[in-house]
């Protein structure tokens, strides 16, 4: 009967196909360390957004004199509404923490290079579309936070040459933050997750292509490829049970950790907060944004520091496979780069004043370097270890192989 | 140059914590009936004089465990269902104090410091040596030494007042997160089924994973 029902299906759409070229027979490189976990985590932590999202939508209210009140309803009245607000309101912290980590991964072993730049930068898409949903979600509980998080913001967008006022106006829908702000954010913060989920789509399309990148750098030889399933489902499996008991542990024992307290006092347009500090995850952005003196060079250099990303597979010009696993001087950098944002972050936390201001300039200033440096220093580090001689295991890996061909085995099983 | 910056760090951090002006007073905050029920009497027969408690209704107090024939007294003739309002008007209160007095239901989180910052800052008052009535932990406040802090020196009387401030400070608390209790015993039972079921996850990895040494 169930075989039949398949048989129906397969002549009319390629169910059976798809099950096995995508997933039980989908070639994954058998030496995935579990930094390689977090690709499939991100996806959960999505879903898992928009499930509770959806259901929170239900009972909150996208009205000024509403929202504040709805939330603490669901809070408060609402069967298990506590829950389905601190898995979002935490899962909004989780998505960064994931996805951060997951572009770690990328840069460490240099994951960007040929044949995968479209899984970068599709990937930073994904990147600053999360970023525009997480700060538009972050308006709609109306707190001291959100309203003045969504007035410094919007207002950044000023400094545009010539039209910036009219940007600033078309953003908030009045001359500042007010209801016609609240309900356009809340109809886009329910848009982009369809959208991010449209990319993430092209994202997998992209790696089912170019398949997963591996820490040796370089694509594996067919024997050393095993199905995705069972030996990933797994494992992505186990690391989903360990995520889940870190997520957990924060939604039901330390929620409020991610919620500031000023976001507990209802947003009042007559009283400024002390100290207006955005998301932790955007910090190290907004350390770089206040570095600069220049208000129109700040939004710029703030704006460069996402996107920059993106020139990564020209930029890193050496052909050494693996990036920091075999490379020690990209590796250095990786874990200066790191420290850098952690750094920025932290400075972004305080109140810009004393030591702090050239702290957070030099740390701007090596944020960039990194970036404009690599070029150089990737040229140079490869002559650099040719000359000195490579190791056996890497000279192995550079050797010439037979490639696979992605596009015509796909074609061939089409 | 890595260690550096860890050092620079730290040091950053040790600095930001040694600025901080007085630091607040930690209280282990109670969950216990009889400790909600005195904080909610304090609440109930001088907070409310001036702050309203707008997300908390009288049914939940009840349901709370407090006594019915107290819950009664507080209510008055409003129905069980009303949330807690204040005695005084708002515009009366705005009048008398230049500005209105905060909603007490979600006070704890909206302060730096939660319980502790409540339980320091009814603490906190000192009569200045000019007469005049001030605060260590908000030197603005217009609210009045409701408890009768400032220039008490007997042990005894200064013990009772530390625990009063605790009561209210513990009920507050659960006024700003009612289902506390509920979600953290919910959340024994979800991460114990998840560590079984993680572990479980595991070993069927190790199993699985074992078939290629075979092959």
């Amino acid at each position: 009967m169930a075989n039949s029902i398949i048989d129906w299906i397969d002549q009319r759409f390629p169910l059976t196909h798809i099950v096995k070229h995508e997933l039980t027979d989908y070639p994954t490189p058998r030496n995935l360390s579990y930094w390689w976990n977090f690709g499939f985590l991100a996806g959960f932590v999505l879903v898992l957004q928009l499930v509770t999202g959806i259901f929170l939508a239900m009972y909150y209210k996208p009205d000024v004199s509403m929202a504040f009140d709805s939330v603490q309803h669901i809070m408060r009245d609402i069967n298990y509404g506590w829950l389905l607000r601190y898995i979002h309101s935490t899962g909004a912290s989780a998505f960064f923490v994931v996805i951060y980590i997951h572009m770690a991964r990328t840069l460490y072993y240099a994951s960007y290079h040929k044949p995968r730049e479209l899984m970068w930068w599709t990937g930073q898409a994904l990147m600053l579309m999360i970023m525009a949903t997480a700060f538009m979600g972050y308006l709609l509980p109306w707190g001291q936070m959100s309203y003045w998080g969504a007035q410094v913001i919007t207002n950044l967008f000023g400094v545009t040459p010539y039209i910036g006022d009219s940007i600033v106006l078309w953003l908030r829908g009045d001359f500042s933050v007010g209801d016609a702000t609240l309900t356009r954010f809340f109809a886009l913060h329910y848009l982009f997750p369809f959208l991010i989920f449209a990319v993430v789509g092209i994202h997998l399309v992209a790696l089912h292509t170019v398949k997963s990148s591996n820490p040796s750098g370089i694509s594996l030889a067919d024997k050393d490829n095993i199905p995705f399933h069972p030996y990933f489902t797994i494992k992505d499996l186990f690391g989903l049970g360990v995520y889940l008991i870190v997520f957990c542990t924060f939604v039901f024992f330390i929620p409020g950790s991610f919620i500031e307290a000023a976001n507990n006092i209802p947003a009042n347009p007559l009283m400024t907060p002390p100290h207006i500090e955005p998301e932790w995850y955007f910090l190290p952005f907004y350390a770089i944004l206040r570095s600069i003196p220049d208000m129109l060079g700040g939004v710029v250099a703030m704006g460069l520091s996402v996107v920059i990303f993106a020139i990564l597979p020209f930029a890193d010009r050496s052909n050494i496979p693996g990036g920091a696993r075999y490379r020690p001087v990209y590796r250095a950098m990786f874990y200066l780069f790191i420290i850098d944002i952690l750094v920025l972050g932290y400075v972004g936390s305080k109140p810009p004043s004393g030591v702090l201001v050239p702290i957070g300039q030099v740390a701007t200033l090596i944020y960039f370097a990194t970036f404009f440096l690599l070029p150089f220093i990737s040229k140079w580090e490869e002559r650099w270890m040719r000359a000195r001689g490579l190791s056996p295991e890497l000279i192995a890996l550079l050797e010439p192989r037979p490639q696979h061909d992605n596009m015509t085995q796909k074609g061939e099983a089409a | 140059m890595k260690r550096l910056f860890v050092f620079a760090l730290c040091w950053l951090m040790f600095g930001a914590w040694a600025e901080t002006e007085t630091p607040l007073k930690n209280i282990e905050v109670g969950t216990d009936l009889p400790t909600l029920e005195r904080g909610a009497e304090t609440v109930m027969t001088v907070c409310t004089g001036c702050h309203t408690l707008k997300y908390i209704r009288f049914r939940e107090l009840a349901k709370l465990g407090i006594a019915k024939d107290k819950v009664d007294a507080w209510r008055g003739s409003n129905p069980m269902g009303a949330t807690i309002a204040s005695q005084m008007p708002a515009d009366a209160a705005l009048a008398a104090f230049g500005r209105a007095p905060p909603d007490l239901s979600l006070i704890v989180k909206a302060r730096e410091g939660e319980a502790n910052y409540i339980y320091s800052y009814l603490l906190g008052y000192y009569t200045a040596p000019d007469g005049t009535t001030g605060n260590h932990y908000y030197s603005v406040t217009r609210m009045p030494d409701v408890l009768s802090v400032a220039g008490v020196t007997d042990p005894a009387q200064l013990a009772q007042l530390n625990q009063k401030a605790r009561d209210v400070a513990s009920f507050l608390s659960w006024a700003a997160d009612p289902h506390a209790q509920e979600r953290k015993s919910l959340g024994y039972y979800v991460i114990g089924y998840l560590l079984i079921f993680t572990t479980m996850l595991y070993f069927l990895k190790g199993r699985i994973w074992a078939r290629l040494d075979k092959a």
